[in-house]
């Protein structure tokens, strides 16, 4: 596979992803199968960068919600078919995460687009859907041993189950030990530091970065907790 | 002067002759003290009309509001064309439809006689307790979820609904073809029953969903045609943004011909008025002081210093951005009104 052939299939990820075209990302996908493109790199350089540049473009107000809704659907065409391929030890999760519209809400539109970014950046995510009852968040963290719990809202009535999450995270003892962050339409920075959760994400792309920080976070915590018990 | 002659005098383009702005909510007006102080909490509130009623004038009566809203939640007119609404019993909390009950418009049973389906003759029989303890003095508001945001959110999958913008819009147009008389329906039936203003919500067409051309194209006949149809003065109110740099929504609702607007705090009062100014000078904006950032969160220091930015800005009705915030102090509403009174007084308040 030459240097070319690896660019070529890229771009035509990228820009199956920006058009919102499946079929495209479907052909892409698959060329990148057949010229022994990496799958994790096809995913990275390819489907994820075109993620990237549809999220910029909703930024700026070129792309709206369809279309950032479309993207999401070809970049989903071209992982069902890449992810079954990518050999296990480049596979490993960069981190868990449980994912959900909080109690009351049934918007779940940027969470959908969240998790598709997320996916495409490596992390296992637990989609618990929406509406998902407050004990459904706690519960799943414990027994999935998950770093982070992602929640949102778009409606302002539903802020209040975000605040249950957080009050019962902290019941159970598990406050600092999963970290928490929060997104949506009607939730702001001033909320998050009400609340008490660990960080807020004022778009998809923020949400994913912020994640990163929180998860490497925890990482080199252990880490350096590991290097004291060696030292000890 | 009563807050009655004051909203209408200024819906009619007669602000010259209002001695104060009002200080009001064109969308609900409602929050947990209210509930407390009146014994009306949800849910009963959605499903008995006395409870309603005393809840909707619950704000005027304890804080001075300049008008009444009825209903309170999203879901109504979606339940009454068959969508399951979870009330959650014994809690406060807004209802949401359980399920998503539509592909495409034969799969919405529209019932023979929508007025008497749902809740909408509880909301009927709260329209006519207001109107006969208050009509004439303190103007009663009934909204009406528009039929783009209450079809794509309670009653089609939402993702579903917004990719057909670009995949299929002849589904939504379609949708919005047939449905758009029933609603208009409803509202004629709250006007009959009471209501003295109709404020159309169409809060998931704003431009943090969707461009200018698809309003243009998908949103604004609807509404211009619900406008037509409907036998009151009517206000429209997108919560969201409505202007974001050089893209605008306002002269787009303006063009639907209702007698006002209302915006939220993500819209600049200044801007919207310099643009409503340029189509049609004086045509009224209402806001856009923020419900939870503002009104909720205080302190009456804050809140003051908001309304008379509102006011500075050219706000014509100084409103709330969205439905009061439930855990909302009916100290902090006070507030709101007592600035509006202060900041607001006639010629212009400015």
């Amino acid at each position: 596979m030459s240097e070319s052939t690896r660019e070529r299939v890229f771009k035509k990820l990228t820009h199956a992803v920006d058009l919102g075209d499946e079929e495209l990302a479907a052909e892409g996908a698959n060329e990148a199968l057949a010229e022994e493109v990496p799958p994790y790199d096809a995913i990275i350089h390819g489907l994820a960068e075109g993620m990237k540049l549809v999220g910029d473009k909703y930024e700026r107000k070129e792309y709206f919600l369809p279309d950032m809704l479309l993207s999401a659907d070809a970049m989903y065409a071209g992982l069902n078919i890449l992810t079954p391929h990518i050999p296990k030890d480049a596979s490993r999760s960069k981190g868990k995460i449980i994912l959900g519209v909080v109690e009351g809400d049934v918007h779940d539109i940027g969470k959908n687009i969240v998790k598709v970014m997320l996916t495409a950046s490596g992390y296992e995510v637990i989609d618990l859907g929406r509406d998902v009852p407050t004990p459904e968040f706690i519960e799943k963290a414990k027994s999935e041993g998950a770093q982070v719990i992602a929640m949102s809202t778009l409606m302002t009535p539903t802020l209040m189950s975000m605040q249950d999450v957080e009050q019962s995270l902290d019941k159970e003892g598990m406050k600092g030990k999963v970290r928490t962050i929060i997104g949506g339409g009607s939730v702001s920075e001033e909320w998050r530091e009400r609340i008490g959760s660990d960080a807020y994400g004022k778009d998809a792309t923020e949400a994913v970065s912020k994640i990163k920080t929180l998860i490497d976070t925890i990482i080199a915590t252990a880490e350096s907790m590991k290097e004291e018990d060696g030292s000890s | 002067m009563n807050a009655f002659d004051r909203l209408t005098a200024i819906l009619k383009g007669n602000r010259r002759d209002i001695d104060r702005l009002p200080a009001m909510s064109s969308v609900g007006t409602y929050t947990l003290d209210s509930m407390e102080a009146l014994d009306a909490h949800w849910p009963d509130a959605h499903r008995n009309p006395e409870k309603m009623a005393r809840l909707a004038a619950g704000l005027s009566m304890l804080a001075g509001l300049d008008n009444i809203t009825v209903p309170f939640d999203l879901t109504l007119e979606a339940e009454a064309f068959g969508a399951p609404v979870d009330f959650f019993e014994g809690q406060v909390k807004w209802p949401t439809v359980k399920e998503f009950i539509a592909d495409d418009a034969s799969d919405l049973r529209i019932p023979g006689d929508l007025l008497s389906a749902g809740r909408i003759p509880t909301v009927l029989k709260a329209l006519g307790i207001l109107r006969e303890e208050y009509g004439g003095e303190i103007p009663v508001i009934a909204y009406v979820n528009a039929p783009f945001t209450s079809i794509g959110s309670y009653l089609v999958e939402p993702s579903e609904f917004l990719k057909w913008i670009k995949r299929a819009p002849e589904k939504i147009t379609q949708l919005c073809n047939e449905m758009y008389p029933r609603y208009a329906e409803v509202a004629n039936a709250f006007v009959e029953a009471g209501a003295d203003i109709i404020t159309f919500r169409e809060e998931g067409a704003s431009l943090d969903s969707i461009s200018p051309r698809h309003f243009d194209d998908l949103i604004k006949p609807y509404l211009k045609k619900m406008v037509a149809l409907t036998r009151a003065p009517r206000i429209i109110h997108i919560c969201g943004q409505c202007v974001s740099g050089d893209l605008e929504l306002i002269t787009g609702m303006m063009e639907c011909g209702a007698e006002a607007i209302t915006i939220g705090e993500t819209t600049s009062m200044r801007a919207a008025k310099e643009i409503a100014d340029r189509v049609k000078s004086g045509y009224p904006i209402g806001g856009n002081v923020s419900a939870y950032n503002v009104i909720h969160n205080g302190p009456v220091e804050r809140i003051r210093d908001h309304v008379r930015v509102a006011i500075e800005e050219g706000a014509d009705m100084v409103a709330l951005g969205c439905d009061f915030w439930l855990e909302t102090p009916t100290a902090h509403v006070k507030a709101f009104v007592e600035a509006v009174k202060e900041f607001g007084k006639s010629p212009y308040g400015r």
